[in-house]
């Protein structure tokens, strides 16, 4: 069944037709969400929310790129959660920065070496990303982590292309300079310097 | 780290240079970026290190889902007695049922009070009050007399009928009908010009409204009651949630 059909279906109250575009689509939202949050257990429930808000609002979905519109939505429920945490002064969630454990998982093909060296890369790259203001770290991380065209960035941001564009640029090179200030934590293989 | 550095024209390169990692200048600005990196060194490494950066992202490792976020439609709930819906009811029919009660008390208090008055101008007054609020025929039909020079007896009504204003009260029986009707009993009589009713026992014309004030009064006290299980109740589910 294709993702019209699933989508059509689930306009129609099909819980398990939208449960299927659920599934192919968790893993795109949830990394979005860890990468925007920096915490695992914060981005488990933005992603939650993001599909229950999905199905709420599915009748509302007049066609065009479905990824884009629940990135879309997903991307609200992290700015929401990111407002929450500043305005009850919880413990910022960038604080909270951890790297879950499953993207330390060694492939089987890896060294400890490079699991050991991925892994600090990981840790560098998550910090700078929290460093980003937040809406160039959306479009970093959609266009450079997930591989969105910038057409796809716009839809999913609400943006036009020419603020993408610039968000990007500006984003890369914040991130390249916070990168440059730690190089010598940076592993060797890593620096942006050699 | 490279900002703010360099000519204007580097400075409108390295805008550029994004675009041109991704490959998406336009042709004469792709040129335009591809000449100025010829002959401008820090251009060039701005160039390395922007590409270097994101190379690195597309490193970063995508995390499978911990678990499934598939929703799940949760059955429609019978509405319980004491739910969100009664509430909405239960309220106005409180409030209906004691303003209700209030203007009964209310107007119970200023016909005791009228009555009152009335009795404080004296007790003839009283009587004759209570005697011309009772309608005579079922009263006087009950209530037997013996007149001087008359054989047996007749009704107070019959005596009253002929004219007679001579007798003296044998017995009365208490009146059933209408039960509104107070009980009386006249125990003599006094001077030429009628008898003196003393009203013995019964509610009098006011009883029905007594009943209507208590079961008022009742019914708002168990509505109360019923609100406050109500809002405890739904406090207790959103504990639980």
């Amino acid at each position: 069944m294709d993702e019209q059909d699933l989508i059509s279906r689930s306009k129609s109250g099909d819980v398990e037709a939208f449960n299927l575009l659920v599934e192919q689509y968790q893993r795109m939202v949830y990394n979005l969400a860890l990468r925007m949050l920096g915490n695992a257990e914060a981005a488990e429930d933005a992603s939650q929310d993001t599909f229950i808000s999905a199905y709420k609002a599915i009748g509302k979905f007049r066609g065009g790129s479905f990824k884009s519109w629940v990135l879309r939505i997903a991307a609200n429920s992290c700015h929401d959660k990111l407002r929450v945490a500043r305005r009850y002064r919880v413990v910022s969630l960038d604080t909270l920065l951890l790297e879950p454990d499953e993207l330390h998982q060694a492939n089987n093909n890896e060294s400890p070496e490079d699991y050991a060296l991925r892994r600090e890369l990981g840790r560098f790259l998550s910090e700078g990303l929290t460093h980003l203001p937040e809406d160039q770290r959306l479009v970093v991380i959609l266009s450079d982590v997930q591989g969105l065209s910038y057409e796809e960035v716009a839809q999913a941001t609400g943006s036009s292309l020419g603020t993408v564009k610039s968000r990007l640029n500006r984003g890369r090179t914040r991130l390249r300079d916070f990168l440059l200030q730690r190089e010598e934590l940076l592993p060797s293989k890593f620096r942006l310097n050699k | 780290m490279f900002r703010g550095k360099g000519k204007p024209l580097c400075r409108k390169v390295r805008g550029m240079l994004s675009e041109y990692v991704d490959n998406r200048l336009e042709s004469e600005n792709k040129s335009l970026v591809e000449r100025h990196l010829e002959i401008c060194e820090a251009c060039s490494k701005e160039l390395e290190s922007l590409r270097m950066t994101v190379q690195l992202l597309d490193r970063v490792a995508e995390v499978p889902a911990p678990r499934s976020f598939t929703v799940t439609v949760p059955q429609p709930r019978r509405e319980s007695a004491f739910g969100p819906a009664s509430m909405r009811w239960l309220r106005p029919a409180t409030a209906i049922v004691a303003v209700a009660l209030v203007v009964l008390l209310m107007g119970d208090f200023l016909h005791g009070f009228e009555n009152n008055v009335r009795s404080n101008s004296g007790p003839g007054n009283m009587t004759f009050s209570a005697v011309q609020s009772i309608p005579s025929s079922a009263a006087e039909q009950q209530t037997w007399v013996a007149v001087p020079g008359v054989m047996g007896e007749m009704s107070l009504a019959t005596a009253k009928a002929v004219g007679y204003t001579d007798y003296t009260i044998v017995r009365s029986s208490p009146v059933s009908q209408p039960p509104a009707q107070p009980i009386l009993t006249v125990l003599g009589n006094e001077g030429p010009t009628g008898a003196q009713v003393i009203v013995q026992g019964g509610a009098g014309v006011g009883w029905p409204l007594r009943q209507t004030e208590i079961g008022l009064g009742a019914a708002v006290f168990v509505l109360l009651g019923l609100m406050i299980y109500a809002r405890r109740q739904r406090r207790k589910k959103v504990g639980a949630r």
